[in-house]
């Protein structure tokens, strides 16, 4: 785990910067994929195509890179590729195979990623019992499951650009097919229970993550936690909007609000450079095993 | 940081790679904004000569087993509200719609004669004829046939003979009253 620090003001700064950047990547790639439903859809596949490409090149880049902060912060964009990659590829499956729009308007592709939660079980149980794995929920699962048979792994971690690609993939995946099977009117259905406590929960342990977000100064750990807080937070804004609550600017390109998001997303996204430049004596810290 | 432009490298493959989708939004947002424009003109000309067809979509397999009889109902409502959510969760597991009109002709929904190789229609986004007013408001202008089980549309296209009393339906652009997903634009 990373070295949690009192809450400063330094740190207050480094979360709500991350926390924007994490929104403004999520709400970025909605758009994007909008904007190539909308005006362009013959490009998609090969704009997935060139995502995965992209992924890929940038995961190797982290190879070459000394700084946590920078592996974290490419490590996050090449899972924003991979994802892009994966719904397109689903997209895809779905128009192939003819998957209909469900009657309270899922996409087929989401459809068709509800159907991947036993694979999703599968790479959660590995994750769950292979000791050597550092997620903070994962070793407080395996503790309180008293499935560790001696001292967490330690030791120095080299590379953070696959773990933080890897978190990024496997936290959106999560919520997603969580949601999914919320939405799916035979378990439970868009106002059910089950969806009402998923947003409930995802509200209050978006606050309690940012709390624990906020004794992270500096870029690198704090990216990482920024994924799940904002993607919990995600939950929320998906939830609204099947609701009918909210118009997601990115779905109704609302441009106003789009000009605030990509704004935020430019300027933290010059500030966590600015910083990892500067920073760019650093080493990767030994002690954050994150 | 050494390999620092290795990073700035990577943002500029993702620039690059995203430039020919700016770069053609432009001209494939006009070509858009010119189809919905130009189906709208069309619908409305149409509408007027009375050359669309206009029907509720009913599900194909309670239809042709005779469980629902939709067809025997009063015009606009074509099944109870427990039939409909039936016929509804079927038509979402790619059960067959159809068209069944006023006048108790049924048509299939198909794609346009002369294409032999298709796909399921109930996974197709059909571009939506909106008002002036819905646009302002946002209202998506497509629209999947599966919601549409049990409610009238209005449809731009062409009629052919089909087989067996059903004719076949292309719609190239459909119209209907309310929003697409209840309680959801």
């Amino acid at each position: 785990m990373a070295t949690k620090k009192p809450i400063t003001l330094k740190s207050i700064f480094y979360t709500a910067v991350s926390l924007v950047w994490i929104f403004g990547l999520s709400a970025i790639g909605h758009i994007v994929m909008v904007l190539i439903e909308k005006y362009n859809p013959g490009i998609k596949y090969d704009f997935a195509w060139g995502c995965v490409i992209v992924g890929i090149a940038a995961l190797y880049s982290t190879r070459f890179m000394k700084s946590d902060g920078w592996q974290s912060f490419i490590g996050c964009m090449a899972g924003l590729s991979f994802w892009f990659a994966m719904e397109y590829s689903l997209m895809y499956g779905g128009h192939d195979l003819g998957v209909t729009y469900t009657w309270n308007g899922s996409y087929p592709e989401y459809r068709m990623m509800k159907w991947t939660f036993m694979l999703l079980v599968m790479v959660f149980s590995y994750l769950l019992f292979q000791e050597s794995v550092r997620c903070n929920f994962i070793f407080y699962l395996r503790r309180k499951l008293r499935l560790m048979r001696g001292a967490i792994a330690t030791g120095k971690v080299d590379n953070y650009g696959p773990r933080t690609f890897f978190e990024y993939v496997m936290v959106t995946w999560t919520f997603y097919v969580l949601l999914m099977i919320g939405y799916d009117e035979v378990l439970f259905g868009a106002h059910s229970w089950f969806v009402y406590m998923v947003f409930f929960a995802s509200f209050s342990v978006f606050f309690y993550l940012t709390y624990k977000l906020l004794g992270y100064d500096r870029f690198g750990a704090n990216l990482r936690y920024a994924i799940p807080t904002v993607t919990i937070l995600w939950n929320d804004v998906e939830i609204l909007a099947k609701w009918n609550m909210l118009k997601e600017p990115w779905v109704h390109i609302n441009w106003p609000i789009m000009s605030v998001i990509i704004g935020g997303f430019a300027i933290s996204s010059y500030l966590i450079v600015k910083d990892l430049r500067g920073r760019s004596q650093d080493m990767i810290e030994t002690k954050d095993i994150h | 940081m050494k390999y620092t432009h290795l990073g700035f490298i990577c943002i500029a493959a993702v620039l690059i790679a995203a430039q020919p989708a700016y770069a053609q939004e432009k001209t494939g947002k006009e070509k858009y904004e010119e189809r919905l424009k130009s189906l709208a003109e069309r619908f409305f000309a149409a509408q007027k000569a009375g050359t669309t067809v206009k029907g509720v979509i009913v599900e194909g397999n309670s239809l042709f087993n005779g469980t629902t009889e939709p067809q025997n109902k009063p015009y606009g409502k074509p099944y109870t509200d427990a039939e409909r959510k039936v016929a509804l969760r079927s038509a979402e597991r790619n059960s067959k719609v159809f068209l069944l009109a006023r006048d108790g002709t049924l048509y299939y929904p198909t794609v346009k004669k002369g294409q032999a190789e298709s796909e399921s229609l109930g996974a197709y986004r059909f571009d939506r004829i909106i008002t002036e007013e819905q646009k302002q408001k946002k209202t998506l202008p497509w629209a999947t046939l599966v919601p549409m089980v049990g409610r009238e549309i209005e449809v731009l296209g062409e009629v052919y003979p089909g087989c067996g009393g059903v004719k076949g339906l292309y719609i190239e652009a459909l119209w209907f009253e309310g929003e697409y997903i209840p309680g959801k634009n």
